[in-house]
């Protein structure tokens, strides 16, 4: 088999390259520092890195580049789990099960399963893209703006799963972030839209957004209650899932590490979209899914290996195609211009040798990231020892320069900051914050893919059921917004239903399905 | 916490969560019919088969007052929660300290622009650390001071990620 006899062959000129290995591992390393610290993402930390390739050979610029992105991926799991601060967007979604899982004293397990799923994530996705490149390449090309519409609807339908106690209070969130989500530029025409006049919001500040909902309300909260105040946090236990525990989410990981490399195909897609996918579809097939938001290993292990498999995809069209799944590989294109490279299915044949080895070398990369990132477990689990009247200033200190150093801008801090006081009553009368950062990720690409369609169709709406991929798109996500409304009817109606149900919070919460 | 489940299994409002609920509905729905006569002002779209900047405001705002209502309603029409049992009780929220803690933030990010990030967030965290009950002054110091080192070194020093300089030093 010709990929296998290269890949080998890649490893034997990997592994006689030292100094390409060494600085992998660097890249793995600073990629977690950078994905753990809020406002860092790994696409800054590419950027930051690119200047330095340009005087390496380009095995090592790129593994030490690729050994960032995957780091990075990773990284923001690690302060979503202990501290809810999502180090990235896509840790938005691990957040939500892992902190309470942190609450229930069960944060060493939840970092542990967020280890190994995001390396078995990453490595399945690092294999599709050496066996399956070609092949996969030509799915990614059938997605155009309506396909993009539809998966972007597709991802808002989660807002109905992750709403918490509350669908009504859940939907309330997610079409909140709609409309905050239209502010700044149009996308079509480009004019500005509720900004008054500030030229800091054409753009829609995301992560100051979700900074503030996340982690500053977080602490606001932990400001109120004299006894979390002067209490401890609870320390790290053990780290290694036991293997009963772990082989149960095997299914899972394979699930959610297959959708994450098919949205990291999708141009504009990224590894916040495929966390979100992989948690909704993880609670669609789970067993229990009423333990979803509660702290379920399920879903962080889904998220992990959902965002981690958006790697090789992301990857996957920029080598074949040159078309940069998302903001990391459009960085990483340049990355490989500047070696001299020109990504396309010529890059295959005439840099064969390089190309292979590179595979190699992601595959070691993702070895270093479980390594390094389990070496690292126990010392950042320390961070839970700190007294919360330390840790609770370190927090908010945190977001405040996580903040700006997004955009070097005191505004966004503002914005965070306001974002934070929202959080906190939104937290206090359960309204979920996870569906205002969806929508924030959703709704641009959902309204401008639409308006590109529409465009493209000529004002016909018949691509929203011509189209194969979206009609079968849009139908799963009336299917999924419709769920919970189905199963509460159908739990009403069978014989020793629910009893009572709040109608204030729009479902039962005495675990009855919803 | 809004509707906690009372003891025999029935749920309710109590009456401070169920004012706390529809403050907010009204609220939102403020924010949304804003959102409404603001987009009245947006331009029209030049291009015959684009629906124009103000289409997808208006249909998420036009949403969330629908389900703003049903809030509304569904909570009007809650039951009330049996009165808390005091052996049972939360302890009480202090919602004067968290009050604090915000304004203390604000006023952080507010000398930040003058003094910058390293005289701003070392009293800062000081003052949060006097707040949250540790009244070791020269422990908090010390811890403040440390803290805001190590926060400079991971961003100015290791990442290159410039740091508020404030207007009075630039």
């Amino acid at each position: 088999m010709y990929e296998l006899d290269m890949l080998l062959h890649g490893a034997q000129a990997l592994f006689n390259q030292p100094m390409a290995l060494l600085l992998a591992l660097f890249g793995v390393t600073l990629g977690i520092i950078i994905g753990a610290l809020p406002g860092l993402t790994a696409t800054m930390g590419v950027a930051i890195l690119l200047p330095f390739t340009f005087g390496m050979d380009p095995l090592s610029g790129l593994l030490m580049i690729s050994g960032v992105f995957f780091g990075g991926i990773y990284g923001g799991s690690v302060t979503a789990i202990l501290l809810k601060i999502p180090g990235t967007p896509a840790a938005a979604a691990t957040a939500i099960d892992g902190f309470e899982l942190t609450k229930k004293g069960q944060a060493g397990i939840a970092l542990g399963t967020a280890t190994f799923s995001s390396f078995l994530g990453g490595t399945a996705s690092v294999f599709v893209l050496i066996f399956l490149a070609p092949v996969l390449a030509r799915f990614a090309l059938e997605f155009s703006a309506s396909e993009s519409f539809a998966l972007a609807v597709f991802g808002l339908s989660i807002i109905a799963s992750i709403s918490g106690v509350s669908v009504i209070k859940g939907l309330i969130s997610g079409f909140l972030g709609l409309l905050l989500a239209t502010v700044g530029l149009d996308p079509m025409g480009g004019f500005p839209r509720y900004t008054g006049g500030y030229t800091e919001l054409f753009n829609v500040p995301f992560i100051p957004v979700m900074i503030g909902l996340f982690a500053a309300a977080e602490a606001f909260k932990s400001l109120e209650d004299p006894q979390v105040r002067a209490g401890m946090a609870a320390a790290l236990d053990r780290i290694i899932p036991p293997w009963h525990m772990f082989r149960r989410q095997l299914g899972n990981i394979a699930r959610s590490s297959g959708l994450g490399i098919i949205i990291g195909m999708i141009p504009g897609a990224g590894a916040d979209i495929a966390a979100f996918v992989a948690y909704n579809e993880a609670k669609r097939f789970s067993k229990t899914p009423e333990n979803y938001g509660k702290g379920e290993l399920g879903a962080v292990a889904a998220c992990e290996s959902g965002a981690n498999g958006c790697t090789g995809g992301a990857l996957l069209t920029m080598l074949t195609l040159g078309i940069p799944g998302d903001a990391v590989t459009a960085v990483m294109l340049g990355a490989l211009t500047l070696q001299g490279l020109q990504p396309g299915p010529l890059l295959f044949k005439d840099h064969a040798d390089l190309v292979f080895t590179l595979f190699a070398g992601m595959l070691v990369c993702y070895v270093m990231m479980l390594v390094v990132g389990l070496g690292s477990l126990r010392f950042m689990g320390r961070i839970l020892q700190m007294p919360k009247s330390v840790l609770t200033p370190c927090i908010l200190a945190l977001c405040i320069v996580g903040t700006y150093a997004i955009n070097n801008s005191l505004f966004d801090i503002w914005i965070m900051l306001a974002a934070g006081v929202v959080g906190y009553f939104m937290q206090k009368w359960d309204f979920p914050a996870s569906p205002v950062v969806l929508a924030l990720i959703m709704g641009p690409m959902a309204e401008a893919n639409f308006r590109r369609a529409l465009s493209l169709s000529g004002g016909s709406y018949d691509f929203l059921y011509t189209r194969p991929i979206t009609a079968v798109l849009l139908t799963i996500a009336i299917l999924t917004l419709m769920l919970p409304l189905l199963r509460r009817l159908w739990a009403q109606r069978s014989p020793g239903g629910p009893t009572t149900i709040n109608p204030a919070a729009g479902s039962s919460r005495m675990g009855t399905p919803e | 916490m809004s509707n906690a489940p009372a003891p025999g299994g029935k749920v309710g409002l109590r009456p401070q969560d169920r004012l706390a609920t529809l403050v907010i509905a009204v609220l939102v729905m403020a924010v949304a019919v804003a959102a409404i006569i603001v987009a009245g002002d947006f331009p029209p779209t030049m291009l015959e088969t684009d629906v124009g900047p103000a289409r997808f405001p208006i249909i998420f705002a036009v949403a969330l007052l629908v389900l703003c209502a049903i809030l509304v309603f569904n909570t009007l029409r809650a039951p009330a929660a049996p009165p808390d049992d005091p052996a049972q009780a939360e302890p009480k929220a202090s919602y004067g300290t968290v009050a604090i803690g915000i304004v203390a933030t604000a006023a952080c990010l507010y000398a930040m622009e003058f003094v910058g990030y390293a005289i701003a967030t070392p009293i800062y965290l000081f003052g949060l650390m006097w707040l949250m009950g540790r009244r070791n002054v020269i422990a908090n110091a010390a811890i403040a001071a440390v803290l805001t080192a190590l926060i400079y070194a991971a961003f100015a020093v290791a990442l290159s990620v410039p740091l508020p300089v404030g207007s009075l030093f630039e």
